[in-house]
């Protein structure tokens, strides 16, 4: 939520007084007769860009983020496991770094960047084939969260250790005990990626 | 005599019965048994697109939670719910003592008599078995009241608003207090807490006389404290109603047992009851039982809800809710065995303590694989006011237990090598591996001796020869102690099961096996694709399958007893074979040549005399649709054929005659901090003799990812509750420690494919193995680095350092 802003359900102009049907139309009122800059947005609203697109919604104070990404936006690939904080399975890369959505407040990620696992999937990362050659998936719940991990420590280092990876992935937790196969999935997307680059 | 002619019930019934015998393959493996197969559900796994029934959001869904109870044994004696139901967003309450749900009981005729019954499942202290009652014997038991709103948030508020009044009854912890002559009577109108189960005492030959002619005696005595299963999705369903038809989002193993008892219960015919069972975030047995709470408890719920609202609701619960149970292996035991001096072991006698349910009695593996002739093991179980324990990978969990440890101790009292105990005791029923050779003859399997290729295989990846020592004799340069152990069992599977599926060649010669299965992890329907395309000639990537929805009438066998391919294989694998009969069939017609002149592989058909004369599978089939048309250009009936299998039943594998011949062998390598009390993993080596491998990287991730769940379950899971009031503290999954990537080193997995399953093509199951066989040996392994035990599991630093003498309590 941005400093100072109110609930203006009315979308009245704070100038003058004028009321507007939509938000849109205040805001080029307030811009085009006032000549200031556009109203932050009213309380309660938030712009999210996810896997590039940008969403405006209101979101009430006490929702996740997890809860707006998967119900409101019906992006299935965060996963709710162990329900706070314990096991990465709801895992976002938000302004590229990973972070967990179940312990996020919605209305503190206005105007964030998030990537999910469908925006990896869709954007062809080689995380994803190299996780179904390794079998890197079992039941398959915890999978998104850790290809989202994985992608985050890649575009920071393209170039990782074994061991790198271990600790970026040592917080995610797979009750099917997969495990054994992340590295290797991780090892062989980085060296995928490595050999496109250099193409 | 001619046979009777069999009408067309009959038939399907005497080709689906499994009949004893080697099943050997009467085709060539092309996707069976390789490597590299594209896994069916990778793509949608990874990409964060397959849906399971926690993502399931239906237009104008409402929400709904349960009330835990605060207390382990409470009656509710006053409730008041007008401030819940007047909360904002609050759309229907549910209270115990509405008619709709009154006095609802959780069994039903089905689950009744069957081992997953309440009444022997640890409900014992419920004088009634209700659904929603009002009175709790665990703390964290559904009770009293649900609520319906607009989000999870506002049901959970609702929730903290219902005001009761709580009469708190006595407590209970433990299960041997629990049956001391002035510990309180928690059953109702019964004069102990002991749960009577007829299980309670089995004999074999005569132990007295085994003593007599065993030149050592060993006694001793071990514990194990509750797990859980801790699955990753967290329980839900879906109920929406239209007019009387009722549809369903359920994750659950057995979702066609569970719309029989819940037709049953609320006499909704099943015709009208939709069911959909997407992928399940795992299971491991918990949604598997029909019977229980959480599983056909929250089904009728959300259904009377739903009902009652008018609206779809889900019925969800948190993390904190999820530890409603606990495994099926809380015991106290006492063990007596009796050896000669070279490993024969000739009589154990065993008397165990359960607490709310003995899920086996700990003797079975040993009557199962070994030729040891006088047992006897008597296994009590008191009710304690914890939750209701069950199955849980797997109910074997006390059987492998009490073997390894028997066969440790034996092995340590007698100064043997324990690979080679296990060898002079492998056996089947009493009897030595003679009689499963001459049964391996007579049936058509090879004589290998399974168990023996085992240990080999495991002495040689974890160096056995030159590392195993004595006991507490070996210090490492970095200060620890050094500990190897081995355990040894048969194969897991149940060979047990029901199923039936369809398979169809569409109009372009692309295929669909057709029924609904349950996947919990095992990437079943890579397998099934594997051999429906072997068996028909079809390239595996043009097989389909489509198993999310119970209405298309056939469902394969449930994933459990890691039965799901010994079953499912043989289903699919008729079908596939039925449906090619079929196919060659209508393709006789167009080739003008006898049926069995023709063959199919790689999707083509072709005359085997004179392979030239082909033709495409596609063209064989175009004209053939199950679909009318009004115009009529489609003038063939449709290539679908369907098969049914049935595979023994439950606890019948050695009444039908069916001795297990597959063994495994578990070695650990370990380092003990005698500071700390920390135990260190650092190998672990898992062979498994699988008879036949389908898919090899499925095989394989069962028995690494089972050694994570065995490992935790030896030295991190333990439910914790706090011993005045029984509340359980450690509600979440920080608490309660499972393994992590950084806590094991990768295990080494060696399959042996003797082809001694009794499974398709040899094969037989091993979805269960690994996470029940680790556990106990943790025990040897800690015994052999430091030379004292600690046979009290999980094996905490706490219980190193006092075994070492370093601490006191
Ligand atoms: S669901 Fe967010 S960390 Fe587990
Ligand atoms: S694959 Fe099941 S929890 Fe990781």
């Amino acid at each position: 939520m941005k400093e100072g802003s109110k609930a203006t359900p009315l979308n009245l102009c704070p100038y003058c007084t004028a009321a507007f049907d939509t938000f849109e139309e205040l805001k080029t009122h307030v811009v085009s007769v006032h000549k200031t800059e556009p109203l932050p947005k009213p309380a309660g609203w938030i712009a999210l860009t996810v896997n590039g697109q940008v969403h405006e919604l209101k979101v009430e104070p006490e929702w996740t983020l997890y809860q707006v990404i998967h119900d409101r936006l019906g992006l299935m690939g965060v996963k709710m496991f162990c329900d706070r904080g314990a096991c990465g399975s709801c895992t976002v890369i938000m302004d590229g770094r990973p972070i967990l959505a179940c312990m996020s407040l919605a209305i503190e990620c206005d105007g964030k960047h998030i990537q999910t696992a469908e925006g990896i999937a869709e954007a062809k990362h080689p995380l994803v084939e190299s996780y179904i050659k390794h079998h890197t998936m079992q039941c398959g719940y915890c999978t998104p969260g850790f290809i989202t991990t994985a992608k985050a420590l890649l575009d920071r280092n393209p170039d990782p250790t074994v061991e790198e990876v271990m600790e970026a992935l040592g917080g995610n937790l797979c009750r099917c005990g997969t495990y054994p196969q992340h590295p290797k999935a991780v090892l062989e997307a980085a060296q995928t990626l490595r050999e496109e680059g250099s193409k | 005599m001619t046979a009777k002619k069999l009408g067309p019930y009959q038939t399907l019934k005497a080709e689906g019965t499994y009949k004893i015998g080697a099943d050997k393959p009467t085709i060539a493996f092309n996707r069976i048994g390789k490597r590299g197969v594209r896994r069916y559900d990778g793509y949608a796994k990874a990409s964060g697109k397959a849906l399971y029934t926690r993502d399931v959001l239906l237009p104008g869904m409402l929400y709904s939670k349960v009330l835990a109870s605060p207390f382990a044994h409470a009656k509710i004696l006053r409730l008041d719910t007008r401030q819940a139901e007047a909360y904002p967003g609050v759309r229907t309450v549910l209270r115990f003592d509405d008619p709709a749900i009154h006095g609802r009981e959780l069994t039903g005729s089905i689950a009744g008599p069957t081992r997953m019954a309440p009444q022997s499942a640890g409900w014992a202290m419920l004088p009634v078995k209700t659904i929603l009652g009002d009175e709790a014997i665990f703390e964290g038991q559904m009770v009293g009241v649900a609520v319906c709103a607009d989000s999870e948030q506002i049901a959970a508020e609702a929730l903290k608003r219902v005001k009761i009044e709580w009469e708190q009854r006595p407590i209970l912890l433990d299960q041997e207090e629990a049956l001391q002559p002035e510990a309180p009577i928690l059953i109702p109108g019964a004069d102990s807490n002991q749960i009577i189960d007829e299980r309670e005492l089995t004999t074999k030959g005569d132990v007295e006389q085994g003593f007599q002619e065993a030149e050592q005696i060993v006694e001793f005595t071990a514990r194990r404290h509750a797990h859980l299963w801790a699955g990753a999705e967290l329980p839900c369903v879906i109920a929406n109603w239209s007019g009387d038809k009722l549809e369903m989002w359920v994750h659950e193993q057995q979702p066609y047992l569970s719309k029989l008892i819940l037709s049953e219960q609320l006499n909704i015919p099943m015709n009208k009851i939709q069911t959909h069972s997407l992928y399940q975030g795992c299971s491991f047995g918990e949604r598997c039982n029909p019977s229980n709470w959480h599983q056909n408890g929250i089904n009728v719920l959300a259904v009377l809800l739903a009902r009652k609202a008018g609206r779809p609701v889900k019925l969800v619960l948190n993390r904190a809710e999820t530890f409603y149970g606990e495994s099926g292996d809380v015991m106290a035991s006492h063990f007596k065995v009796g050896a000669k001096q070279d490993g024969t072991i000739t009589a154990v006698q065993m008397k165990s303590v359960f607490a709310n349910y003995m899920c086996t009695t700990g003797v079975e593996h040993l009557i199962d694989n070994t030729r040891i002739s006088h047992l006897r093991c008597e296994g009590i179980t008191a009710h304690v006011n914890k939750p209701p324990a069950w199955w849980c990978r797997c109910e074997q969990l006390p059987n492998v237990f009490c073997q390894t440890l028997i066969f440790d101790h034996v092995a340590d009292a007698l100064g043997l090598d324990p690979t080679q105990v296990a060898l002079r005791n492998d056996g089947c029923e009493g009897h030595d591996p003679s009689y499963l050779s001459e049964f391996k003859r007579r049936h058509g399997f090879p004589d290998r001796d399974s168990l023996r290729e085992c240990i080999e295989a495991g002495r040689k990846a974890i160096g056995w020869e030159e590392k195993w020592h004595a006991p507490g004799t070996r210090r490492l340069p970095n200060g620890r102690m050094h500990g190897m152990a081995f355990t040894w069992s048969h194969d897991w599977d149940d060979t047990r099961g029901t199923g039936s599926a369809a398979v169809m060649i569409q109009n372009d010669g692309s295929v669909s096996i057709i029924a609904q299965h349950s996947d919990v992890g095992v990437n079943p329907w890579t397998a099934y694709m594997q051999i429906v395309a072997d068996e028909l000639g079809v390239p595996y990537e043009d097989i389909e399958i489509n198993p999310f929805d119970l209405n298309v009438g056939f469902a394969l066998m449930s994933p459990d007893g890691s039965c799901n391919l010994g079953s499912n294989g043989f289903v699919v694998k008729k079908a596939a074979q039925k449906a090619k009969q079929m196919l060659l069939d209508l393709a006789s017609e167009k080739f003008d040549r006898p049926a069995d002149a023709l063959d199919v592989k790689e999707s083509v058909v072709f005359e085997k005399a004179r392979p030239e004369n082909r033709m495409p599978l596609k063209e064989v089939v175009k004209m053939a649709t199950p679909m009318l048309n009004a115009v009529g250009i489609w003038t063939e009936p449709p290539v679908l054929a369907w098969a049914w299998h049935t595979h023994g039943l439950w606890g019948q594998a050695l009444e039908t005659g069916r001795p297990r011949m597959c063994r495994q062998a578990n070695f650990i390598e370990i380092e003990v901090d005698t500071e700390t009390g920390e135990v260190f993993v650092t190998k672990v080596v898992n062979v498994n003799d699988v008879g036949q491998a389908i898919s090899p990287e499925t095989v394989e991730g069962q028995m690494y990812g089972g050694t994570y769940m065995g490992l935790g379950r030896a030295l991190t899971e333990e439910m914790v509750w706090d011993p005045s009031t029984g509340v359980l503290l450690n509600r979440n999954l920080l608490d309660y420690k499972y393994a992590t990537l950084l806590d094991y080193p990768e295990a080494e997995c060696i399959y042996l494919e003797t082809g001694l399953g009794h499974g398709p093509y040899g094969s037989t199951g091993i979805g269960e193995n690994t996470a029940t066989m680790i556990p106990g040996l943790l025990g040897p392994a800690v015994y052999n680095a430091i030379g004292q035990r600690v046979d009290d599991f999980p094996i905490t630093p706490h219980k190193v350092l006092k075994a070492l003498g370093k601490i006191k309590e």
